[in-house]
C-alpha cells in the first residue's frame, strides 16, 4: 500500500466571538504516527472535528493525497478515507465482535435470500480485517464481555474495515491500564507500517516517545510547529505548549495556616493509586498536578467516599479512619465538586434553587419540613456571594452556562459549611472569566480558613492559584513544589518524566 | 427574512401557549366536565359527583404513592395483587384473633395494623433488593405480583373470608358529613403526599434521586434509604387501600384489585409524571385520577359500552405521554 497524505492549508474556523483555528497548516504523511497535542482550548478538538466531517471550516483547504476535498459530514469523511476512533465507545455490547466491526453494513446473501445477512461472509471479512491488523480476537465473543482494551481494538478494527487512508485516535488510552496501552501502541505502529497516516490525539505527554514519530503542537488556534520525536524532549514540548505565556500570580494577602486540617496516610485503591500521603493545612489551596490517568480523580473520589479505597486512612480532627460514604464524609466537613459536573454534580431537571439546597437539605429543613421561601433565603445570599448570574433561580439548572453550573455546584457545597473542599477539574469547559471567578472563590475560601484541594489538567492554573502543588504520577505522589519557585514549563516536565 | 419572521412568530406562539400547556390537563378536565354536565343525564348532581370521588378513591390513594415511586425512578407492578393481599390478611387475621376469643373491636384494629405492617415490610424489601443487590423494581414487583396473588389464594383457600361485623363496612362505604369515608382518605392522602413532596427534605431527595441518582449520592443523600422508604410508602398505601376494599365488599377476597397496577400507573402518567423519573407532581396525579374517574362515569351515564371505555382509556395514556414528551423531543 502506498503512503497516504493528509494536509491542511491555512485552515480557519471562526465561531461567533472566537477564533478556534487561526490559519492552521499541517501535514500528516502516511506511514507515520503523528501526535497532536495542545492544552484545552488550543484548537485540537476543532481540528479533529473538521477532519471527522462533523464541523465545517470557515476558510482554508484540506487536501488528501494532494487533492482538495470537502468533508461535508461524518459519513462523507469516512467515504473519503478518514476514519475516527473516539474515546467514547460506539459499540453494541450485546453483539459479537464480527457483527460490531460491520455494524449496519452487514454483507447480504445472494439471490432469493438477499434480504438475509450472510453470517459466514461477516465472519470471513471480520477475520480478514483482524488478520490485517495482526491481532487475534474471538469473533463470536460478545463485545460486552471483552475488556476495555479489547473493545478498543474492536473499535479500531471497525474503523480499519473502511480501508481508511487516515485514522484518527482521540485519547485512545484514557480508559486503559498501563500494560494494555503497550499492546495498543504496537497495533498503532502496525497500522502506520501499512501506509496509513495515524493521527494520535493525547493529553498524556509521557506517551509521546512510545508511540509517535512526529509531534504537532497547537496553541491558541495556531500551529506552533511539528517536530520529530527525536527532538521532542519534555522541555521542548512544554515550551511549545506553554512558552511565552505570562504567568499569573495569586493575590499577595493569601496566607496558608500551619496546622493541618486533614492528613492522608497510605491511601490506596488497587490499579488506581497507592500509598498516597500528604497533609492539608488550614486555609491552604493545595494543587495536585498530574497527567490524565495519574490517578488524581480517583484519589479525590476515594477521599470523599464516592468509591471505596482498600488501604490507608485519613485523619480529620485528630481521628483516623477509612473514608466511608459521601454522606458520611459530608457530615465530617468535606465537600466535593466532581469532574463531571453535568452528570455527577447537578440534577439537571431540578431548579437552581433545588440544586443549591441539595447537599444541605438537613440544615435547611426544620424537623424535615422546608418551604421555597426558606430555601430562597438561603440560596439568594450565596448566589450573590459567588456572583452567579441566573435569570431565575426557579428555572431548571440545565439552562445555565458551564461556568454558572460550576458555581451552582460550589454554592451547593458552601451551604454545608465545609472545612475542606475537593475541586476536581472545576474549570473544565468554562470560559476565561468564569475561571477567574472560580479562582477568586477559592482564594476567598482560603481567607476564611477553608482549605481546598484543586485538581486540574491545566497546570498553569495550578501555578496561578495554589499555595503548594503535589505532583502525582502513576498513582502516587512523587513530589512537592511551590509556585513561587517553579515555572509552568518546569512543572509540565516534572509531570511527564518517567 | 420570512423564515425568521415565521420562527419568531412561532416562538411567541409557543410562549403564549405555555401556560395553557402547563394546565392542559386541568383545562381538558374542565371541558369534559362541562360537556358531561350538558350531555350526560345526572352527571352534574351532588350524588353522582360524590360517587365519582368514591369510585376513584381506592385506586387514587395508591396513585399518590405510585407518583413518589415513579418520580424516584422506580416502578411498582405489584399493587393490584397487594390490594387483594392486604384485604385477605386483614380478614384472615380478624378471623384468627376472633377464634382465639379476642373481641372484634380489638381484633379488627390489630388485623388492620398487621396488614399495613406486612405491606410496608414487603415494599421495603423491594427497595432493599433494589439498593443492595441491584434487582430492578420492575422485576422484583413483577415477582411480588405473582407471589402475593398466590399468597392471597392460599390464605383464603379460594373462597372469600367473611369474618367482618356490619360496622366494619364504614371503612369502605361509610359517610362522614355526607362524604364517603374512602373519599376523605383519598383527599387526606393527597394532602399528606403533596406536603411530603413539596415541603420536606425527604420529598426533595426523592426528586433528586429520580433525576440523577449518582449526583444525589455525591451530594451526600442516602439514595438507598430514599428508595427503600418510597417503595415502603406505596406498599403501605396499597395495603390500606386493600383494607378499605375489603370493607366495601365485606370480605377478604383474592380476586380484588386485578389489573389495578395499570389503572394506577395510567393515572400517574396522565397526570404528567415522567416515567424516566425526576419530574412530576402530586397535583397532576390528583387531576389524572379524577379525570379518569369522570371519563368512565360520564361514559357509563351516556350508555357507552364498557369495551369503548377500555379503548378510550388506552388512547388517553398514549396522548398524555405524547404531550409530556413533546418539549424534550426537540432536543
Amino acid at each position: 500500500m502506498r503512503g497516504h497524505h493528509l494536509q491542511t492549508l491555512n485552515l480557519r474556523k471562526e465561531y461567533p466571538g472566537t477564533v478556534a483555528l487561526n490559519g492552521v497548516s499541517v501535514d500528516f504523511e502516511g506511514g507515520r504516527v503523528h501526535a497532536l497535542i495542545g492544552k484545552n482550548g488550543a484548537g485540537k478538538s476543532t481540528l479533529v472535528k473538521i477532519f471527522a466531517g462533523s464541523v465545517q471550516p470557515t476558510g482554508g483547504t484540506i487536501l488528501i493525497d494532494g487533492e482538495p476535498v470537502e468533508l461535508r459530514s461524518p459519513s462523507d469523511a469516512f467515504a473519503k478515507g478518514i476514519a475516527t476512533v473516539y474515546q467514547e465507545m460506539s459499540l453494541v455490547p450485546e453483539m459479537t465482535v464480527a457483527e460490531n466491526i460491520f455494524l449496519g453494513r452487514w454483507p447480504r446473501r445472494k439471490g432469493l435470500l438477499r434480504s438475509m445477512v450472510d453470517w459466514r461472509g461477516i465472519a470471513e471479512a471480520a477475520q480478514a480485517v483482524l488478520d490485517g491488523m495482526q491481532v487475534s480476537l474471538d469473533l463470536c465473543a460478545n463485545v460486552g464481555d471483552l475488556g476495555m482494551a479489547q473493545q478498543q481494538i474492536v473499535e479500531i478494527a471497525k474503523a480499519m474495515s473502511f480501508n481508511p487512508s487516515v485514522i484518527m485516535l482521540d485519547e485512545p488510552t484514557s480508559a486503559l491500564a498501563r500494560h494494555e496501552t503497550e499492546n495498543l501502541f504496537r497495533l498503532i505502529r502496525q497500522l502506520a507500517a501499512k501506509g496509513v497516516a495515524v493521527i494520535y490525539i493525547t493529553h498524556r505527554l509521557q506517551e509521546l516517545s512510545q508511540v509517535a514519530d512526529t509531534v504537532t503542537v497547537l496553541r491558541d488556534g495556531n500551529c506552533v510547529g511539528t517536530i520529530d520525536i527525536g527532538a521532542a524532549t519534555p522541555e521542548t514540548v512544554a515550551h511549545m505548549m506553554f512558552g511565552g505565556v505570562a504567568q499569573a500570580v495569586r493575590p499577595a494577602d493569601l496566607q496558608a495556616g500551619t496546622e493541618p486540617v486533614m492528613q492522608v496516610r497510605g491511601l490506596g485503591q488497587p490499579g488506581k493509586f497507592h500509598d498516597v500521603n500528604f497533609e492539608l493545612r488550614k486555609g491552604e489551596v493545595l494543587g495536585i498536578a498530574g497527567m490524565l490517568g495519574s490517578g488524581r480523580t480517583e484519589l479525590l473520589r476515594a477521599i470523599f467516599g464516592v468509591d471505596p479505597c482498600e488501604t490507608g486512612e485519613i485523619v480529620l480532627d485528630g481521628e483516623a479512619f477509612r473514608p466511608t460514604t459521601p454522606a458520611g464524609m459530608k457530615a465530617l466537613g468535606l465537600a466535593f465538586t466532581p469532574e463531571n459536573r453535568k452528570e455527577h454534580g447537578l440534577v439537571q431537571e431540578l431548579s437552581t434553587r433545588a440544586n443549591v439546597c441539595l447537599a444541605s437539605l438537613d440544615r435547611i429543613a426544620t424537623a424535615g419540613f422546608m418551604t421555597a421561601l426558606r430555601e430562597r433565603a438561603v440560596v439568594l445570599p450565596i448566589m450573590d456571594r459567588l456572583a452567579v448570574k441566573v435569570p431565575d433561580i426557579e428555572h431548571a439548572v440545565a439552562s445555565l452556562s458551564g461556568g454558572n453550573q460550576q458555581k451552582v455546584v460550589v454554592a451547593k457545597w458552601l451551604n454545608t459549611e465545609p472545612c475542606v473542599i475537593l475541586f476536581d477539574e472545576p474549570t473544565r469547559g468554562i470560559d476565561v472569566q468564569a475561571k477567574q471567578h472560580i479562582f477568586k472563590i477559592m482564594w476567598d475560601l482560603s481567607r476564611q480558613g477553608i482549605s481546598c484541594i484543586f485538581v486540574s489538567s491545566e497546570l498553569e492554573e495550578l501555578v496561578e492559584v495554589c499555595h503548594r502543588i503535589l505532583i502525582m504520577k502513576h498513582g502516587t505522589i512523587t513530589g512537592e513544589v511551590f509556585p513561587e519557585s517553579i515555572s509552568v514549563e518546569d512543572l509540565v516536565v516534572r509531570c511527564m518524566d518517567a | 427574512m420570512t423564515e425568521n419572521k415565521n420562527t419568531s412568530e412561532r416562538v411567541s406562539l409557543v410562549y403564549a401557549l405555555a401556560p395553557l400547556r402547563k394546565y392542559m390537563l386541568e383545562f381538558v378536565l374542565l371541558v369534559v366536565c362541562l360537556f358531561l354536565a350538558f350531555r350526560a343525564p345526572g352527571f352534574f348532581t351532588r350524588d353522582n359527583l360524590l360517587l365519582v370521588l368514591l369510585n376513584v378513591s381506592m385506586q387514587g390513594v395508591i396513585a399518590f404513592g405510585m407518583t413518589m415511586v415513579i418520580i424516584s425512578g422506580e416502578i411498582d407492578l405489584s399493587v393490584g395483587s397487594a390490594v387483594a393481599f392486604g384485604g385477605c390478611i386483614t380478614a384472615w387475621m380478624t378471623g384468627l384473633l376472633a377464634a382465639h376469643g379476642l373481641p372484634l373491636v380489638c381484633a379488627i384494629p390489630a388485623a388492620v395494623l398487621a396488614s399495613l405492617a406486612v405491606g410496608f415490610a414487603i415494599g421495603c424489601a423491594t427497595g432493599f433488593l433494589r439498593t443492595r443487590f441491584n434487582v430492578p423494581t420492575f422485576i422484583a414487583t413483577l415477582a411480588w405480583m405473582t407471589v402475593l396473588k398466590g399468597a392471597s389464594e392460599l390464605i383464603t383457600n379460594g373462597f372469600p373470608l367473611t369474618p367482618f361485623p356490619q360496622w366494619y363496612s364504614f371503612l369502605g362505604s361509610g359517610y362522614v358529613f355526607g362524604i364517603p369515608f374512602p373519599a376523605i382518605i383519598f383527599l387526606a392522602v393527597f394532602c399528606v403526599i403533596q406536603i411530603l413532596m413539596s415541603f420536606t427534605a425527604f420529598g426533595r431527595s426523592i426528586y433528586a434521586v429520580g433525576g440523577n441518582a449518582e449526583a444525589a449520592r455525591i451530594s451526600g443523600i442516602k439514595v438507598g434509604r430514599v428508595k427503600i422508604l418510597v417503595m415502603g410508602t406505596v406498599a403501605l398505601l396499597t395495603a390500606f387501600s386493600g383494607v378499605m376494599q375489603s370493607a366495601q365488599i365485606m370480605s377478604g377476597s383474592a380476586t380484588t384489585g386485578q389489573g389495578w397496577e395499570l389503572d394506577v400507573i395510567s393515572a400517574v402518567i396522565i397526570g404528567g409524571t415522567s416515567l424516566m423519573g425526576g419530574a412530576g407532581t402530586v397535583w397532576g396525579t390528583f387531576i389524572g385520577v379524577v379525570f379518569l374517574g369522570v371519563l368512565l362515569n360520564g361514559m357509563t351515564l351516556m350508555n357507552i359500552s364498557e369495551y369503548w371505555q377500555h379503548v378510550v382509556r388506552g388512547a388517553l395514556i398514549l396522548a398524555a405521554v405524547l404531550i409530556n414528551l413533546a418539549p424534550s423531543r426537540k432536543k
